[in-house]
């Protein structure tokens, strides 16, 4: 069975007369028409997204964040809730269709579907199909603002590094490309261990490419987090009273002094990874730390303070997004603009750049607030235009 | 459906790139469109796995003891390329662009796969690496992990005689390997290659 989604060609008339604003290296990027067919508990949706604002309202667990997490499935084909892709399929389904139309300045007006069968996914942007996720990675760049955000900051460092790791990789396929062999490289040294770690040779020549690659992913973290770390604390000024001073703080595990000496560390480690039958260090272990005037954020900042760092850190990330790709992302927001007061949101609203599509969800709608809203009801699977 | 259709049908499916539809058709199409040719199939089968073996000496495909390269006298000795598999020779072959002599390691290092040293063609290379002769070893893996990691190993293991070790990947798409690159890009990666260390 074939799954049905397919769209009716419509021109936007944009495409032909096309208005350039002032900054021309922040053109937004923007999500006309969503339809989803058998993913999570939404068995069959049609959302045409109008202008620039769409809330999506209602009770907790009707579907909203489904919602949003399959529109964030475009930037890198994967769950922002690091959900494996079966986990994606309605209960009792072998398939799920997501189909997209999106504006966007560079390649106008594309069609996108992905369809979900098992453990198999096909992506098809307008009529060629994507092969390589290095191909298309960041191509349709979206932000999320969670609630579950705090949890982030204070939670293990795998959240954080992958955040950072789809940061950097949405703008720039080499570094994905170099991600991907550093791990390949791990998983072969890994292998050499769980064999009982016998084949020195062996373990040499996979632990030389375990080391080349581990140097060029730290050189590119410690300059990514750099850039992410400058917008940040801008970012985060915007929402904060004056005297407090946001950094984002790239804590390498190894490799400190280039190939050769973390091939040495390597080599020193072998005993005891042999032992654990994996690699205990390099770059599969780093962190990035939130500090807040100098001190980690997740001990010394208070429950408000964390939640504006969190904001200021996905403000960052669109930044950043805005400024190596050119286009400001969009940016979906579940759960978290009710849970600012009218001042905080205002500040919100302000530290937006390049006016960028805002999809939301919540409860309900947030009070006190300028921005119209087009407003969906979302109820036990069914999204539906509010009366 | 008969036994003996689906033992043949079981044994096309092991083919690479063959999956059960059409294991089917193939299996079909010999035994009722055309079985006046399946004779002809089973002799050169069965012929092709009598006489083809592997090159005693750089291990390649032969007839005889030797590939036709290897018993070409106007190749050069001094040059000495190594590949992954046959298919990567073949594709070297075809660009035109290199003249000198071949050694095929039947794969590349990987744990993950189960493909250790042993399993590939290395000890005859290092013999003739030993046998002084070679003076240029140019190594033709794929750029992945692992091509490169068996070029590492490789190279730790050389004979201390001073042979010049060079890599060509200059143009070849990363990961990918020799085979899928075109004649054109393989005959400026044979000429752009680079001193290896
Ligand atoms: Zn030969």
């Amino acid at each position: 069975m074939r799954l049905l989604v397919f769209f009716v060609a419509k021109r936007n008339p944009s495409f032909f007369i096309r208005v350039y604003p002032r900054d021309s290296r922040r053109l937004p990027v923007r999500f006309t028409k969503v339809t989803l067919q058998n993913f999570r508990n939404l068995p069959l949706a049609a959302v045409a997204l109008a202008g620039r604002r769409t809330f999506l309202c209602g009770p907790n667990g009707q579907g909203k964040t489904n919602f949003l997490e399959a529109v964030g499935y475009v930037t890198a084909l994967r769950s922002f809730r690091g959900a494996e892709p079966r986990a994606l399929l309605a209960l009792g389904q072998a398939q799920a269709g997501l189909g997209f139309e999106i504006e966007h300045e560079t390649f106008g007006t594309s069609r996108l579907t992905v369809e979900l069968a098992g453990d198999r996914r096909e992506v098809m942007w307008e009529q060629g199909k994507v092969t390589r996720l290095g191909d298309f990675i960041g191509k349709f760049p979206t932000v999320v603002f969670s609630s579950q955000d705090s949890q982030f900051m204070r939670g293990a460092p795998s959240a954080r590094r992958r955040w950072l790791d789809l940061t950097l990789a949405a703008m720039d396929p080499t570094y994905l490309a170099g991600l991907q062999s550093y791990h390949r490289a791990l998983s072969e040294r890994n292998a050499l261990l769980k064999q009982g770690g016998r084949d020195a040779a062996s373990l040499s020549a996979f632990e030389h490419e375990l080391a080349t690659h581990a140097v060029t992913l730290v050189a590119r973290r410690t300059e990514g987090v750099a850039q992410l770390s400058d917008l940040f604390r801008q970012a985060h000024a915007r929402l904060v009273p004056e005297g407090e001073l946001a950094v984002l703080n790239y804590a390498p595990d190894a490799v400190t002094a280039g190939r050769e000496a973390f091939a040495a560390e390597l080599v020193a480690a072998r005993p005891r990874d042999t032992m654990l039958k994996s690699t205990s260090i390099g770059p599969h272990r780093d962190d990035v730390e939130l500090l807040l005037n100098g001190r980690p954020a997740k001990h010394f900042a208070s429950e408000g303070q964390q939640r504006c760092l969190v904001l200021a850190l996905r403000l960052a990330q669109a930044a950043y997004y805005a400024t190596k790709g050119g286009v400001a992302p969009v940016l979906l927001c579940d759960d978290v603009l009710g849970e600012l007061d009218p001042v905080r949101r205002g500040k919100f609203w302000a530290a937006l750049e390049g006016d960028p599509q805002v999809i939301a969800t919540g409860t309900a709608l947030p009070d006190g607030d300028d921005a119209s809203w087009q407003v969906f009801d979302v109820n036990a699977g069914a999204i539906t235009p509010a009366l | 459906m008969t036994p003996a259709l689906e033992n043949l049908q079981k044994q096309l499916k092991q083919l690479p790139g063959i999956g059960y539809r059409s294991a089917e058709r193939l299996a079909l199409h010999l035994l009722v469109s055309q079985p006046a040719r399946l004779p002809e199939l089973v002799s050169a089968l069965e012929h092709a796995a009598r006489s083809v073996r592997r090159c005693a000496v750089c291990g390649n495909l032969a007839e005889e003891e030797l590939c036709p390269i290897c018993s070409d006298g106007k190749r050069h000795g001094g040059q000495l390329c190594v590949v992954e598999n046959v298919p990567d020779l073949a594709a070297i072959e075809r660009s035109g662009a290199y003249r000198g002599r071949y050694h095929v390691l039947h794969g590349k290092l990987s744990p993950i796969r189960d493909v250790a040293p042993e399993d590939l063609n290395l000890g005859p290379l290092l013999a003739r690496l030993a046998a002084g002769e070679v003076t240029e070893l140019i190594l033709a893996l794929s750029n992945d992990v692992e091509g490169e990691a068996t070029c590492h190993y490789l190279t730790e293991r050389l004979p201390a005689n001073g042979v010049q070790v060079t890599r060509i990947g200059f143009g070849l798409p990363s990961g990918g390997g020799v085979l899928y690159a075109d004649a054109v890009t393989l005959k400026s990666a044979l000429e752009g290659r680079r001193h290896y260390s």
